[in-house]
């Protein structure tokens, strides 16, 4: 490897002014893109372009991707606080960062994810510098057959996440791969479940589904409870600067889980098709599936808050691989980049090595700096951001619906999606209030689509013999593993129950 | 006295007319244009509407051209959100012809007639070509339409312009080959590259990068001229299979292209198609293009209508045949 050209793309960015004063203006609009829900990273991006016109392919690239690398950063706030996900992605740190809020760890929530997303963003960084010698042949092992039996594999992860009951889970889970079904058929473009009506020909969209799920039943939990999100006394809080440092520390501390999550998130993200959803849903359930004690995970486990944080912004770093050596897009987001880089006069595509592997270098500096960036400007603002768990909730709640049903409205830019929202809020309320497992709902509605789409293309492509592919039998040892350990861990736990039980005669 | 009956009626007419026209030249002034798009942000419709929509402002006057994305469906959900559209000269949009096709066809979610849209016009030709793979046998034409095996062509959904192209060429030049649906964007590249499928139909500039990266190469061209890559109607032979290219060419001369909602006024009309022409030949508009890869051949308003009527004015003949070349399939 190229060890000066790597450091020395370090210093290009670390030793001038110009190159540090765009990355600290990119950070907090990345953030600010990421925070408030429907808005995401992808139109971010599309709104600046115009100003990065005028820069050279450094600088623009640069702030391109800064910008795009930090969005879910920003994202994991409003998820933590009040249970609305900035984005699609941060729904999975909702289950345990929003309990923690309501035991008054705000704090050490916020931290654990600034922490968890600087550190997803830096391993992200260095797999993607790992990694560059393997990638072609390891991302040209993924076709339609391994992309099938992995989304099989995130819905055996439904068991991981139905808590107490596999049934109710189950049902949960089923429910929404029923959801995932309302659309065009990708097949026979028949209307399925649609009712001849337009917003739904795309299928129920992701934002109105976990806001709906996740923000609405918790408002009216909390407008029904009264009181503030933290469910205990102020003067015992722990929100101050203390307790985000604490939560970044959670990070080091539970530091192999980081780091597998990191590099589950950067592996699936280098994988072009898969998207973010399912990298942090699928980190969330290996959490819960590779902890000790599984039992704490949804009643605000720091573990729950790191997997998802980690992966989502790891993920950007894997991203980028496809997008630069292959000009394939690791993402919808990279799509958009990829378009940037372009008009900035950056070729990407093999021919990228040969041009010189500098823009490279500063690109995967520029993503990890930015990373490191935004965990340093969120320790300085965390406290006051904490405190905002302590805003009564009748002051709160007209605040977050609004911002909840903006978000619905902004994703699509149909009304209709309002009246989704509100009907998929009535369901997720119930479903909170007798106990049901929510997760397993997003975890169907976001595999069931691609599950159905690379089914249907392994099919035309090999028959059924595309089960005996190499990488999809790996797969499958996979799935049966996690099914194996599942039910080991069921039957010694009943054992160890039924022992503790004897003990209690 | 009659004289003068007949002059200040006149001249009545006259202010009438005039204060008329001044109204439509401040119809735009200080309002705000809906740009409908049928893609997420960024992509190609996208970045035309972007960059058109800034110098439409510019050129009507008005306050500001809102970007409004309606993906989804292949771009049906954007078309029929326009379709649908108040027509008050306030809201555009673009989305692909491919659309076409499934008018043709009949297609029960295609439930409005393009014919009806007031067309503004359109910014550019999107030639199409076919690919082929380095991992794959067939390396020119004659190696295509001597295959045995059915080769594998990949194409995005079913109601798609790359499926319906691929199925109608197919026809047309009795080729034989296995279509599979399902490659979105890229995706079809990526497969070409891990030698499942052996090419793609679709529009020449969206495989630069793919061929400049030297993983597979050009077959054939469609409504485009490339040197030393054959054209596809080098290869018909009967009338039916010159009238199929000829559909697949009329497409490929309809890229990016803009209307408005049925109904809207025609003085309005009028006013949006003259200030698309002023701002597709404003230099800096083209120089901006040119920066961003995209290239811009624009027609306007009739001769864009003349280009959608003559794509849907079919035989019934061809439109049987068309039918069960997309229809076959499902």
């Amino acid at each position: 490897m190229d060890l000066s050209g790597i450091f020395g793309a370090l210093l290009t960015i670390v030793g001038s002014p110009y190159h540090m004063s765009l990355l600290l203006l990119a950070v907090p609009i990345g953030m600010f893109f990421g925070a408030i829900p429907g808005l995401g990273g992808k139109l971010g991006v599309v709104l600046v372009i115009p100003f990065v016109f005028g820069m050279d392919a450094t600088a623009g690239a640069l702030f391109l991707i800064a910008m795009h690398a930090v969005v879910h950063t920003g994202g994991s706030v409003p998820s933590i606080l009040f249970g609305v996900p900035g984005t699609g992605p941060d729904a999975a740190t909702i289950v345990d960062g929003l309990p923690m809020t309501r035991k008054g760890e705000a704090g050490r929530a916020l931290g654990a994810a600034f922490g968890a997303s600087g550190f997803g963003g830096v391993i992200g960084g260095l797999f993607i510098l790992a990694l560059l010698p393997l990638l072609r042949p390891i991302v040209l092992q993924f076709s339609p057959a391994e992309f099938f039996l992995l989304a099989l594999f995130g819905i055996t992860l439904i068991a991981m996440l139905s808590g107490e009951s596999l049934v109710k889970g189950l049902m949960v889970g089923f429910f929404g791969l029923m959801m995932a079904f309302v659309n065009l058929d990708p097949q026979t473009g028949t209307q399925r479940y649609t009712f001849d009506l337009l917003f739904l020909w795309d299928g129920i969209d992701i934002i109105a589904a976990v806001l709906g799920i996740f923000a609405i039943p918790e408002m009216i939990a909390l407008g029904a409870a009264g009181g503030a999100m933290a469910k205990i006394d102020k003067a015992t809080a722990r929100h101050g600067r203390a307790d985000v440092l604490r939560g970044i520390g959670d990070v080091f501390r539970h530091w192999r889980l980081s780091i597998r999550t990191s590099l589950i998130g950067a592996f699936i993200g280098m994988i072009p098709g898969l998207g973010g959803d399912a990298a942090s849903w699928i980190c969330y359930g290996h959490a819960v599936q590779s902890s000790k004690t599984p039992e704490r995970f949804g009643k605000g486990a720091v573990e729950g808050v790191i997997a998802p944080e980690t992966a989502n912004n790891s993920k950007e770093g894997g991203s980028l691989l496809p997008t630069l050596f292959f000009a394939v897009p690791g993402s919808s987001g990279m799509a958009i980049l990829l378009g940037a880089f372009v008009m900035l006069g950056i070729q990407p595509g093999p021919a990228i090595a040969l041009a010189g592997m500098e823009i490279v270098w500063i690109l995967i500096w520029g993503l990890m700096l930015a990373n490191i960036l935004a965990v340093i400007m969120f320790i300085i603002v965390a406290p006051a951001l904490g405190y905002l768990s302590y805003v009564r909730g009748n002051l709160l709640i007209p605040f977050v619906l609004i911002l909840t049903f903006l978000g619905a409205f902004l994703a699509v830019r149909a009304w209709e999606n309002m009246v989704l929202l509100a009907a998929l809020g009535t369901i997720g309320y119930f479903l909170k209030k007798y106990d049901w497992p929510r997760p397993p709902f997003v975890i169907g509605l976001i595999l069931g689509p691609i599950a159905e789409d690379s089914y249907h293309k392994a099919m035309a492509l090999w028959g059924p013999a595309f089960l005996l592919r190499p990488g999809a039998l790996i797969m499958i040892g996979l799935i049966v593993l996690s099914i194996g350990f599942y039910v080991y861990r069921q039957v010694t736990n009943r054992n160890k129950s039924i022992w503790l039980s004897e003990d209690d005669h | 006295m009659r004289h003068v009956l007949i002059r200040s009626v006149a001249l009545i007419l006259l202010v009438a007319c005039s204060q008329e026209t001044t109204d439509d030249a401040d119809f735009y002034h200080a309002k705000n244009i809906s740009y409908i798009v049928a893609t997420d942000p960024g992509g190609g419709f996208d970045a035309y509407a972007r960059l058109i929509g800034k110098y439409l402002k510019k050129n009507l006057g008005a306050d500001n051209v809102i970007i409004r994305n309606t993906p989804g469906a292949g771009h049906l959900i954007g078309a029929i959100t326009l379709f649908r559209s108040k027509p008050d000269g306030l809201t555009i949009g673009t989305f692909n012809m491919g659309l076409i096709y499934g008018q043709i066809v009949g297609k029960p979610v295609h439930t409005f007639d393009l014919r009806e849209f007031e067309w503004i016009g359109k910014a550019s030709g999107e030639p199409r070509s076919i690919v082929v793979s380095n991992n794959c046998a067939i390396k020119n034409m004659e190696d295509l339409m001597a295959a045995e095996e059915p080769v594998k062509f990949g194409s995005a959904g079913l109601g798609s312009a790359s499926f319906s192209d691929t199925m109608l060429l197919a026809t047309a030049l009795d080729l034989n080959v296995d279509v599979i649906p399902g490659f979105e964007g890229t995706e079809g590249e990526m497969s070409m590259m891990r030698g499942e499928i052996c090419a793609i139909l679709g529009s020449t500039s969206s495989f630069t990068q793919f061929i400049e990266s030297g993983y597979g190469s050009l077959i054939l061209t469609i409504g485009g001229n490339i040197d030393g890559i054959p054209n596809a109607m080098d290869f018909v032979e009967t009338e039916q299979a010159r009238r199929l290219v000829a559909i697949i060419e009329t497409l490929a001369q309809l890229g990016r292209v803009t209307a408005a909602p049925p109904g809207t006024p025609k003085d309005r009309v009028e006013s949006l198609r003259a200030a698309y022409k002023a701002s597709l030949e404003d230099p800096d508009l083209v120089a901006e293009a040119n920066r961003m890869a995209r290239p811009i051949e624009p027609a306007y308003g009739e001769e864009v209508y003349q280009l959608v009527v003559s794509a849907l004015d079919q035989t019934p003949e061809i439109v049987a045949m068309i039918k069960k070349a997309i229809d076959g399939a499902q």
